[in-house]
């Protein structure tokens, strides 16, 4: 075992343990913080902590159609996220760098989504039904958002390995940097709904869908659930910081990491602003909303092809 | 036009089925006529006079008369007037044509008449069971005087489950409550979808029947009921007190000393407030908008404080009884009340503003749940409701009771009949309650909170009255009679319209729309629900059986 080898070893185990260990202290943030707008005291930061242990120590009730797809379901949703935070860079370069490419990534992050159709389908309610239904068609219209973003970096670096794209490709590009900025854009209109958060958390709508492809979870598999949900906010947002926000990443460990992290905590915050200050859209009202964009990111692959 | 010459116009017409008259004020016309002509007659009064449906209520009156009794009541607002439609059916054969063919706002009412006293609208088109639950015995009519108010009927089975139209071709059935997170309380509706659209659906309500009414005319005497009345709602219980009040002081020609009138006045304005503010927080967290839900409650709650120093109760306020009221406001009160509305009306108006020009809001309330001038008019639909449409209609201003008729407001309207309108009336009507408030702070008398009621209230008149919840109209039917309390009290809780215009306002809508296009009615399924029995049928079964739970109530009322 060479030095190369620890270290991948090493770096992947530091991911995983550091989106473990601190997705729920920003979902405990944002809670806090959204509390603070709402002119609500707001649980202590530590709560979600509590919740998910108190979930995972409850009695495991397995009451859909098809237990053991729902036990499937859960166990990848998060083992997913888990695997994601192997190949994006965090601080420190991706530790699985070798192992896969942007086209990884892209299935992996569909992937997770699939979970959630698996979910509903295994639960077989009316209303985790509509969930998913409604979660596909964001889904089929997101997914191309981010496809066009990661091709545009690798137009760029002309490479699909994962540290040269997510290393700030976006902006590689010669000159001003127009098709980076324009997606830059793109990115920060559909952050939302990537991490879906209000506006878009269409598909699991408490007041409409009583969490729709959830709705059959309880105990410790709904906890996996929404593990997997805190862990996605910082896996979209360490992407987004690797794709938009490179600077300092190429600072020693423990810096590079403190800065990174200190990017996320901003991102987070932007969620959870924009959360406070929204209603939910519709299904239809979002889809047209993210066609919008996925033509203003056509347009944006397009400049990056000629160079810009 | 008084109510003379609106008799005339019936005389004109129908002189030859017109049996009796009575107008005992100026604002109150009883018609009693021959049981043939109801169809035609309520079809002109509907129809070509242009009354508004208020409400049918069936009784039994053999005890006394030896028939039964129906009564068809519709408001001439721009008159002032209420006018009631009598009509005594032989007790052998309690049956009566239908009018909900020409007024089909009268549906429900007709479907209740028929389930609670078992007074059959021959020509009804959909005579399904409204009030009892299907394991209900046949026959078994539960307003009627000879069934007892606490009997549970053999052959009673409450495990039998509701039985559902079919739903249309091609639709998929989407089960929206009995418990679901933006119902409050049990109520069911069967939504027919194809994809994301409702298509239809059916309404099964009716779950937590309580008995209310017939409780009070069994055991209770005129001045407990208004603790009753207040009961039925957890948000407008001071409307049902205030109303069921003035219907008894109608019936027996009383009038309340006018600073018992302001307070009332006074009262209901704060019910309104708090009430419209709870709305507004709930409708914003339906639509997934917490930060408004949460500042709206942060605004409310100083309301809840002085209703407390008022009353001693944050929401119950007992506050009526027959002839007064049973609280004052000393100085310091009012001082204090005054200081709650003016940061009231400093904080509520930032979020109007907000509210008013926020597109995120308007995308998702805008041309949805839309009830425009017919559906209001054929459904009787009331309150803000009906003001969003445009139809100009306030019983503060049109029928005015308390101290309404000395105060100065503007009765909001919208254009539009869509949730956005609703919002924005509601939004606005804030600031008149507070304008109310102030003015009757300026213009409360001194003097006496309670009229002296020396001699024991007639027997058998027939007192009416219509308040302005903050909901909608509430109206009160009330016969009076022996030992101390009503022969006959009903209560049309302004849900009780407004429900009935749900199926039309969510067709061909997106499902996402539904809760918000009935949040949009502020329903309270509690008024609607407010009569009847039994219901067991809680998630307490598992650890006791129904059986054993009703033992148990059954041994505590007898105790």
């Amino acid at each position: 075992m060479n030095r190369a080898m620890a270290w991948t070893i090493l770096s992947g185990a530091l991911n995983v343990a550091a989106v473990l260990l601190l997705a729920p202290l920003f979902q405990g943030i944002l809670r806090k913080i959204t509390a603070r707008i709402q002119s609500r005291q707001g649980p202590p930061v530590w709560q979600p902590y509590f919740d998910l242990l108190k979930l995972l120590g409850k009695e495991d009730i397995e009451s859909g159609e098809t237990p053991a797809m729902q036990r499937f379901a859960a166990y990848l949703s998060l083992a997913t996220v888990l695997t994601l935070a192997c190949l994006v860079p965090m601080g420190v370069a991706a530790p699985m760098n070798g192992a896969g490419d942007v086209i990884l990534l892209i299935y992996l992050l569909t992937l997770s989504g699939i979970c959630t159709l698996l979910a509903g389908l295994a639960a077989g309610s009316t209303y985790s039904l509509l969930g998913i239904s409604r979660e596909m068609m964001s889904m089929i219209s997101l997914e191309p958002l981010l496809v066009v973003v990661l091709i545009t970096g690798a137009l760029h670096v002309h490479s699909l390995r994962l540290d040269s794209v997510l290393n700030g490709s976006l902006y590689s590009g010669g000159g001003i940097p127009w098709s980076g900025l324009v997606l830059l854009g793109v990115m920060l209109a559909a952050f939302q709904a990537f991490v879906q958060r209000v506006p878009f958390d269409i598909s699991e709508a408490e007041t409409e869908l009583m969490e729709g492809p959830l709705v059959e979870y309880s105990g410790p598999k709904l906890a996996l659930f929404k593990y997997a949900h805190m862990v996605k906010l910082i896996i979209y947002s360490a992407l987004f910081a690797s794709l938009f926000m490179p600077w300092g990443s190429h600072l020693e460990f423990p810096m590079g990491w403190l800065l990174f992290w200190m990017k996320v905590l901003g991102l987070v915050l932007l969620v959870t602003l924009v959360a406070a200050t929204h209603a939910r859209y519709r299904i239809d009202q979002a889809i047209r909303y993210f066609a919008s964009l996925l033509v203003v990111a056509a347009i944006g692959l397009v400049l990056a092809s000629y160079g810009y | 036009m008084t109510a003379q010459n609106r008799l005339e116009q019936l005389r004109e017409k129908f002189g030859a089925a017109i049996r009796r008259t009575d107008f005992p004020a100026d604002n109150r016309l009883f018609v009693h006529i021959a049981p043939a002509a109801v169809k035609g007659i309520c079809q002109y009064l509907f129809k070509d006079l242009g009354a508004r449906y208020v409400i049918s209520i069936g009784t039994d009156d053999r005890p006394y008369s030896g028939n039964f009794l129906v009564a068809h009541t519709f408001a001439f607002d721009a008159d002032h007037l209420l006018c009631s439609v009598l009509v005594e059916l032989p007790a052998d054969k309690p049956s009566l044509e239908s009018i909900s063919e020409v007024v089909p706002a009268a549906s429900w009412a007709e479907r209740e008449m028929q389930d609670l006293v078992g007074i059959e609208p021959v020509g009804h088109k959909y005579l399904k069971r409204l009030v009892l639950p299907d394991g209900w015995p046949q026959g078994l009519h539960p307003l009627r005087k000879d069934a007892r108010w606490d009997d549970v009927p053999t052959g009673y089975s409450d495990d039998r489950e509701l039985t559902f139209d079919d739903p249309p071709e091609g639709c998929m059935v989407v089960p929206f409550g009995p418990f679901h997170p933006t119902l409050d309380e049990p109520a069911h509706f069967r939504l027919y979808v194809e994809g994301e659209m409702v298509r239809g659906c059916e309404y099964r309500g009716f779950m937590a029947h309580r008995g209310i009414e017939k409780l009070a005319e069994s055991v209770m005497s005129y001045n407990d009921i208004p603790m009753l009345a207040e009961r039925i709602c957890g948000i407008c219980g001071c409307v049902h007190s205030v109303a069921y009040t003035q219907a008894v002081e109608s019936a027996a020609a009383l009038k309340p000393p006018p600073r018992a009138e302001f307070i009332r006045t006074i009262m209901l304005e704060i019910e309104r407030l708090h009430s419209h503010l709870l709305w507004t927080g709930l409708a914003c967290h339906i639509l997934g908008f917490d930060t408004l839900f949460m500042q709206s409650f942060r605004i409310r709650e100083p309301i809840m404080w002085i209703a407390e120093k008022i009353t001693g109760n944050r929401k119950t306020y007992a506050l009526c009884q027959i002839g007064g009221v049973r609280w004052d406001f000393t100085p310091e009160l009012k001082v204090e009340l005054r200081q709650t509305l003016d940061k009231l009306e400093a904080e509520w108006r930032p979020i109007v503003n907000a509210v008013s020009g926020d597109t995120n809001i308007q995308k998702r309330t805008r041309g949805v749940g839309v009830a425009d001038k017919k559906l209001v008019k054929s459904v009787g639909l009331v309150g803000p409701v009906a003001r969003a449409a445009g139809v100009d209609m306030d019983c503060r201003r049109d029928h005015p009771y308390a101290a309404y008729d000395r105060v100065d407001f503007n009765v909001i309207t919208q254009n539009d009949g869509d949730v956005w309108s609703r919002l924005l009336v509601r939004l606005q009507e804030v600031f008149e309650s507070i304008r109310i408030i102030r003015q009757c702070l300026d213009k409360m008398p001194d003097g006496p909170l309670q009229l002296e009621i020396k001699d024991e209230l007639p027997i058998g008149r027939i007192g009416l009255s219509s308040i302005e919840a903050p909901r909608g109209e509430s109206h009160h039917f009330v016969i009076t009679g022996e030992n101390n309390r009503p022969r006959r009290w009903r209560v049309r809780a302004p849900t009780y319209q407004n429900l009935q215009g749900v199926p039309m306002m969510i067709k061909d809508q997106q499902i996402a729309d539904m809760t918000i296009s009935l949040g949009s009615i502020d329903p309270c399924f509690s008024c609607t629900d407010r009569m009847e029995t039994i219901d067991l049928r809680s998630g307490a079964a598992k650890v006791w059986s129904q059986e054993e739970l009703l033992k148990l109530a059954q041994a505590r009322n007898r105790s």
